[in-house]
């Protein structure tokens, strides 16, 4: 069959509403295989005072079930495998120069991180209502974490209201601990509340809005860092737009998404998301992408390590808590067919203190850039 | 995995429903629900009890809006595409027209006659939300019989599928669902009468998915004469349609497919051809010369 | 770069969608998450490598990502 006419367009959208195809509940199965390549760009030697300048590799493999179960029940299974090695800052110094430079590891040799997600949804008329665990596992990191979350469509199904809370609580066990001073066991929990508010605006454009608010309490400083104290508690919100609109002459889609975060760490970050999902034929979608971020400085960020402060005061150097910014371009191609899609993009990761909307004093030299590859795989049954 | 094999009386024709399953008792109780679910839609819709939604809608014209249910609404929501798709010709208020044409007729009704059964005919007349209608003008009629026949066969098969079954056909009165394949791994095969030659196959096809329609003016029609038109009559000009003698689409779904069957029967001459043609489905089209258009012939 | 303006133009009026006039919002590149696998790995990455994290949805398990 080639490409439909608009008629048959037309009656099939018209199809779906009746209560015989009544999609609420996935009609089959899907299963997404992905393979991801990440490589951070190594950093010049001359900001690199002791330790190795390359920094991180890491192949990531995902795996993802959907599946309908009986009539108003699906399951999710998602798991993921990655391996990474590369080397990681451990401090700040300032330089002869006068500028800060970074104590790096030793390149690592390879470490591993498997984590397992279920989740079961149970759908009805108007609502779904999703009960999710997952269990994240590498040498020195364990991560459980729960998710309850519930959806409900308005009468006239042009609108969605969401609702969701997870906790989650991780023990850290850092390698080497003794060796290097390190703690050698610790704690940390997160309990978050997110809600969003779905709105279709025309039969083209549809607009999201979210919110949520998280809390953390526990070890929250970097273990692996020579000198990193951070505050045991930890209170971060955010809001998000995301917009959709597909322009029929062009026969593509625009997403534009904003997001504002702000935490009592005295960081705030503006993240823009802009993407065009072009259709070339009916097999065929090009998707150029662009992303903009911008964070502003933490309250205790220090340029470089700072030894003579009293060690319970909170101090990091971690270019994490820096102010800057960052911009990222990426293209991604996919291949649609009936039971198969296949993509390939490609994003190009690119940091830099001047983006930043409260710029710290020098540029960190940690700052990273990276290149992300990836291969998705879909199969539907 | 054996094959499970129904046949029954419904909506004025007769039905099948094939379908492969290993345990006897599951699949007595997968035929009941597929039966109930279709006397369910018969006894929702139908004209001649008195009960229906249908009846409750056409007692009312010329008064107050009556208030339906999602699924009545969403059919006559696609009802209504399928009249912007037709031009006006796809009308399921042209029932009435019955009365212009009984059977027994020696001519064509006088001009007065179209006028008095024309005046109340329009889906363009009728006022719509999304949880009622309204029929302005007494003695306007809606007519499901275009859609629901179809959409049971395409409500039967869905509720198969969500029983697990993965191979099935649902054939009520020549629309056809299907799902999955034969035991030999082949796709199902259905047999499409010859419109001249009662009682032999003019094209046997082979359905992988989706679903078969045939619209014809052979089986249900309206004599005139010595003539024999179809059962489908223009809303806009009052007379039946007098084109192809047959008409067989294969789409995802029978509502879709049978939709596309009645568009096309009602269109004059070429712009039936033209209008199956640019739908890019798969059919077969047998015109008043007995010649056959449509990718379906090759089979 | 506040533009955040710039989005709350968007917020124009809300027509009536008629149920038939669907179609096109349900194409896979008109849903809020068109590629769910590759977004949760997006997401990974990018708040394991910046401060921000949230506003949509609650988070998974997470890593001891340095």
């Amino acid at each position: 069959m080639k490409h439909k006419s608009s008629t048959v367009a037309a009656l099939t959208g018209a199809a779906m509403s009746l209560p015989a195809f009544a999609a609420t509940q996935p009609a089959e199965s899907t299963i997404s295989v992905s393979l991801s390549q990440y490589h951070e760009a190594d950093i010049p030697s001359d900001k690199v005072v002791v330790g190795s300048n390359e920094r991180y590799d890491i192949e990531v493999g995902k795996f993802k079930l959907v599946t309908p179960i009986g009539a108003d029940w699906s399951l999710t299974v998602d798991t993921t495998r990655e391996t990474m090695s590369g080397a990681s800052p451990w401090g700040t110094l300032y330089g002869t120069t006068g500028e800060p430079n970074l104590i790096m590891s030793g390149a690592t040799i390879s470490e591993s991180r498997t984590s397992l997600a279920i989740s079961s949804t149970r759908y009805t008329d108007k609502a779904s209502y999703t009960l999710g665990v997952s269990k994240s596992e590498e040498n020195d990191y364990k991560a459980t974490s729960y998710q309850v979350s519930g959806e409900w469509d308005r009468e006239d199904k042009l609108s969605t209201f969401a609702l969701a809370f997870s906790y989650s609580s991780d023990e850290l066990s850092p390698t080497d601990a003794v060796l290097y001073g390190r703690v050698p066991e610790a704690n940390q929990r997160s309990r978050s509340i997110s809600g969003s508010w779905t709105q279709v605006l025309s039969k083209n454009a549809v607009l999201q809005s979210g919110i949520s608010l998280t809390k953390k309490d526990g070890y929250l400083s970097d273990p692996y860092k020579l000198l990193d104290v951070r505050p045991d508690e930890k209170t971060q919100w955010a809001v998000s737009l995301r917009y959709r609109h597909f322009y029929d002459n062009r026969n593509a889609a625009l997403h534009l998404d904003y997001r504002y975060y702000d935490d009592d760490w005295g960081i705030d970050s503006h993240t823009i998301d802009l993407s065009w999902h072009q259709n070339l034929g009916v097999r065929f979608q090009l998707v150029p992408r662009i992303r903009i971020y911008s964070q502003a400085e933490a309250s205790f960020f220090e340029a470089a390590d700072d030894y003579s402060l009293p060690r319970d005061q909170p101090q990091s150097s971690d270019y994490r808590l820096s102010g800057y910014g960052a911009l990222s371009v990426g293209l991604k191609a996919i291949y649609k067919l009936p039971a198969w899609t296949v993509s390939l993009s490609v994003d190009q990761y690119r940091s830099d203190e001047r983006f930043g909307h409260n710029e710290s004093q020098y540029e960190h030299p940690a700052l990273l850039d990276f290149t992300l590859t990836n291969l998705g795989l879909e199969y539907r049954f | 995995m054996q094959l499970r094999y129904i046949r029954f009386k419904a909506m004025g024709c007769p039905c099948e429903i094939r379908f492969f399953h290993h345990d006897d008792a599951e699949a007595e109780r997968l035929a009941d629900i597929c039966l109930t679910e279709i006397r369910r839609l018969e006894a929702k819709y139908s004209r001649y009890l008195p009960a229906s939604v249908t009846n409750q809608i056409n007692d009312a014209a010329g008064c107050d809006p009556v208030t339906i249910d999602p699924e009545t609404s969403a059919l006559l929501d696609y009802a209504h595409t399928c009249f912007n798709q037709s031009d006006g010709l796809f009308d399921v208020t042209s029932g009435v027209l019955r009365h212009l044409w009984h059977d027994g007729l020696l001519d064509t009704p006088p001009p007065s006659e179209f006028e008095k059964w024309l005046a109340i005919v329009g889906w363009q007349k009728v006022h719509r939300t999304a949880t009622s209608i309204a029929l302005p003008l007494a003695g306007m009629e809606i007519d499901f019989g275009g859609v629901v026949k179809e959409y049971a066969a395409d409500a039967t098969l869905a509720l198969l599928s969500q029983e697990g079954v993965r191979d099935c056909l649902v054939n009520l009165g020549g629309d056809i669902a299907v799902l999955g394949r034969l035991a030999n791994g082949q796709p199902w095969e259905v047999g499409i009468t010859h419109p001249e030659l009662p009682g032999q196959v003019i094209a046997s096809i082979q359905v992988g998915s989706g679903a078969i329609t045939t619209s014809g003016s052979y089986e249900r029609f309206i004599r005139i004469g010595d003539k024999k038109f179809s059962h489908l009559i223009n809303p806009v000009t009052g007379i039946p349609a007098d084109n192809l003698q047959s008409v067989t689409v294969v789409a995802p779904k029978a509502i879709i497919a049978g939709s596309i069957c009645t568009i096309a029967m009602l269109r004059e001459q070429e712009d039936a051809l033209d209008f199956l043609n640019s739908t890019h489905l798969p059919f077969l089209s047998v015109d008043k010369l007995g010649t056959c258009h449509g990718s379906l012939q090759k089979e | 770069m506040r533009l955040l303006f710039l989005v709350l133009v968007l917020l124009g009026g809300c027509e009536t969608v008629q149920p038939w006039e669907r179609g096109t919002l349900a194409r896979p590149e008109m849903q809020l998450d068109s590629d769910p696998l590759e977004t949760t790995l997006m997401e990974q990455v990018y708040e394991s490598k910046e401060a921000a994290s949230g506003g949509n949805g609650a988070a998974g398990a997470g890593c001891g990502c340095n």
